[in-house]
């Protein structure tokens, strides 16, 4: 207690230094709390928004789909849907089935993929669909409506209402074509996409292709409170064991988006590094300050018989009080900021204009924060450690002073 | 028995290749009560001898026994116990630790000794009182005169009641009465606790106060002389 009391005292001693420090402390804990929130905050939007118009949150193919997009890879999903929407965990199942084909206007042509959906359904939880106007959407998985994607509309030089002519390859190796009407018009933002993209009704894609009822794709779309723990064991284990049809978590089903997102959070860990680096040369520095300015005094204490163990004590206890300020005044900071990132978020159209695309898939261009208590209870905790390890060294040459020399120091 | 036994004591300070005798052949004994000074001019070996003494600093060779035991045999924690229990200390100056209050450098002792605040408080505020500090207990020492900061400093030494005090020019900053109230206080503390004093001085005034005077020059025993009283 006495020597709690006696380092609190001496941390005080040389007060612009201390603050300095403890400034030094909190503004990287800031930026390493702010930044990570913000970080899986985003990812988290990105993977909200890029599983629902993909994979789900656990996709479920036949054979390797989801890698090879091997058109013939498609099952009748029996009662799959329904069973696996019986899950506690799961929100919505959703039936899609891919047709690489060929769309027709009177003027143009493009190659497209024609993409079979449950209008309804897909509706829900497809962050694209939503924005389209009731009175623009696909009337039932039989009609004749096609949802375009806005770039192939300008090149097929169509518009709203009018029709083109889309030709897929019937399983039986025949090409088949259909007549459909532009209801509504899809945007992205993912050049790609928006190039090629063509809804129509599940049925009607399916009976074009020779395939009816049949699909490419069950995208499993879970409640918020389960996408940290996905139940992949669960809907796997209400998959049929005869064919190969199989569970895949998004990671798996979008490898794309899960390394863009592993490689952004490997650059921004190794920013963290090098704050944590600079934090801790300037930390020994002024550890090492504090102790070598006190030479003489350390001189008396050991003359007086404090031991040299006590005297490392000392040091490293007001490393770790220095530390400790440092953390509070750390999280009260990564707190407040993330706090506002969460309420306000950040607006990234402040910054650039264009939509914004990351592997793959479009995200909504106010970047939201999430809480990440663990983590920033880590980091301030690893600050410590860090204030600790800096120490060292300090506490280590305190010891090793010889009295009857330090006594000779003015 | 002595209470400070030195032997054929030798030290020598090596800087670069250059050998300077502190002290040569130092055969000194102090017994329990006394109020010795060790004078001599400067660089005579004043300091040297009280740090040998104190077990701050160590022989470059001959026999050091402080209360029958042999210092050399003592492992570093053991000196440093050794200093905390058997040893107070006042030295020239800047003798304090400066955020702490007066009686909490006054205590500071007894704190590493581990006695508890009650009884560190019951032992120092009489002393303090005595010393002539009381009211200024909690005054840090850069709020104190030069003369009380060095009382403060008698009062760590005595609170802890050593074997021996010892004490390298505790009045070389103060003024000539300061210095003289020291001293009468230190004598006064001598005699009616039989506390034992060493301290070094080349200050004829101060001198006079000693009970026995030890005459060292360039590192030599050149005198000893013991008043009576
Ligand atoms: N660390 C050291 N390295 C080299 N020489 C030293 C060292 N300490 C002391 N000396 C030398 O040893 C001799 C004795 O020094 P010491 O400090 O014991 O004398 P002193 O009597 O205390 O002098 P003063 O009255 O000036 O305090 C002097 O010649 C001094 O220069
Ligand atoms: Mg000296």
């Amino acid at each position: 207690m006495d020597l709690l009391r006696l380092a609190w005292r001496n941390l005080w001693r040389n007060r612009r230094r201390t603050l300095l420090t403890v400034g030094a402390i909190g503004f990287s804990l800031l930026l390493i709390q702010t930044f990570h929130n913000l970080a899986i905050g985003s990812y988290r939007q990105m993977v909200n928004s890029g599983v629902r118009s993909g994979s789900g949150h656990i996709g479920i193919y036949a054979g390797d789909y989801a890698l090879s997009r091997e058109e013939t890879l498609s099952y009748l999903p029996g009662e799959l849907p329904r069973t696996i929407t019986g899950l506690a965990d799961v929100q919505q199942v959703v039936p899609r089935l891919y047709l690489p084909g060929l769309a027709q206007s009177s003027r143009e042509s493009r190659g497209i993929l024609l993409t079979g959906i449950n209008p309804e359904l897909e509706r829900q939880i497809n962050p694209f669909l939503k924005r389209i106007p009731d009175d623009r959407m696909i009337r039932g998985l039989d009609s004749r409506d096609a949802l375009i994607g806005d770039r192939l509309m300008d090149e097929l030089k169509l518009k709203p209402g009018q029709k083109l002519v889309i030709t897929v390859q019937h399983r039986d190796g025949e090409l088949a074509a259909e007549l459909f009407r532009i209801r509504g018009v899809v945007r992205t933002g993912v050049k790609e996409v928006d190039h090629s993209l063509v809804m129509v009704g599940l049925n009607r894609a399916g009976r074009l292709a020779g395939i009816p009822g049949q699909v490419h794709e069950l995208a499993v779309i879970l409640h918020d409170s389960a996408v940290d723990r996905p139940p992949l064991k669960e809907v796997q284990a209400l998959l049929p064991t005869r064919n190969d049809v199989r569970a895949l978590s998004w990671e798996e089903a979008m490898p794309n988006l899960a390394d863009a997102i592993k490689l952004d959070y490997a650059s921004q860990k190794f920013i963290f590094a090098v704050i944590l680096l600079i934090v801790s040369i300037g930390l020994i520095n002024t550890l090492l300050m504090s102790v070598m300015e006190r030479i003489r005094e350390f001189g008396i204490l050991i003359a007086l018989g404090t031991r040299p163990a006590r005297l490392r004590a000392l040091i490293a206890v007001e490393a770790l009080l220095l530390g400790a300020v440092g953390m509070t005044v750390g999280c009260a900071l990564g707190s407040g900021a993330t706090w506002l990132l969460i309420e306000y978020g950040l607006d990234l159209r402040w910054f650039i204009t264009q939509e914004l695309e990351f592997g793959g898939v479009v995200f909504d261009p106010i970047l939201r924060a999430r809480w990440d208590w663990p983590w920033m209870a880590g980091m301030g905790l690893l600050l410590m450690g860090i204030c600790l390890l800096a120490s060292l060294y300090p506490a280590r040459k305190a010891a090793r002073i010889e009295p009857a020399r330090a006594m000779r120091h003015h | 028995m002595a209470l400070i036994e030195l032997e054929k004591i030798c030290k020598t300070y090596r800087s670069g290749n250059l050998h300077v005798p502190a002290l040569v052949d130092l055969d000194l004994q102090v017994d329990t009560g006394e109020f010795t000074a060790l004078a001599g001019p400067s660089g005579s070996g004043k300091t040297t001898a009280l740090n040998l003494i104190g077990c701050i600093d160590q022989p470059t060779s001959g026999r050091l026994r402080i209360d029958g035991r042999n210092v050399a045999d003592q492992t570093v924690p053991q000196l440093s116990d050794f200093r905390l229990y058997q040893i107070g200390f006042i030295f020239q100056s800047y003798n304090l630790i400066p955020v702490l209050t007066a009686e909490e450098n006054a205590e500071f002792v007894l704190m590493l000794q581990g006695m508890r605040p009650e009884e560190r408080q019951q032992r120092v505020r009489p002393l303090l009182e005595r010393l002539g500090l009381g009211g200024l207990e909690n005054r840090r020492p850069s709020d104190l005169s030069g003369g009380q900061q060095q009382r403060v400093a008698v009062a760590r030494a005595m609170a802890a009641r050593p074997k021996v005090i010892l004490a390298d020019e505790p009045t070389a900053n103060l003024d000539s009465s300061t210095a003289r109230e020291l001293l009468e206080l230190m004598r006064e503390l001598n005699r009616d606790e039989g506390m034992t004093f060493l301290f070094s001085s080349h200050d004829p005034l101060v001198l006079e106060h000693a009970g026995r005077v030890v005459r060292l020059q360039d590192g030599h025993l050149v005198g000893d002389e013991r008043k009576d009283g």
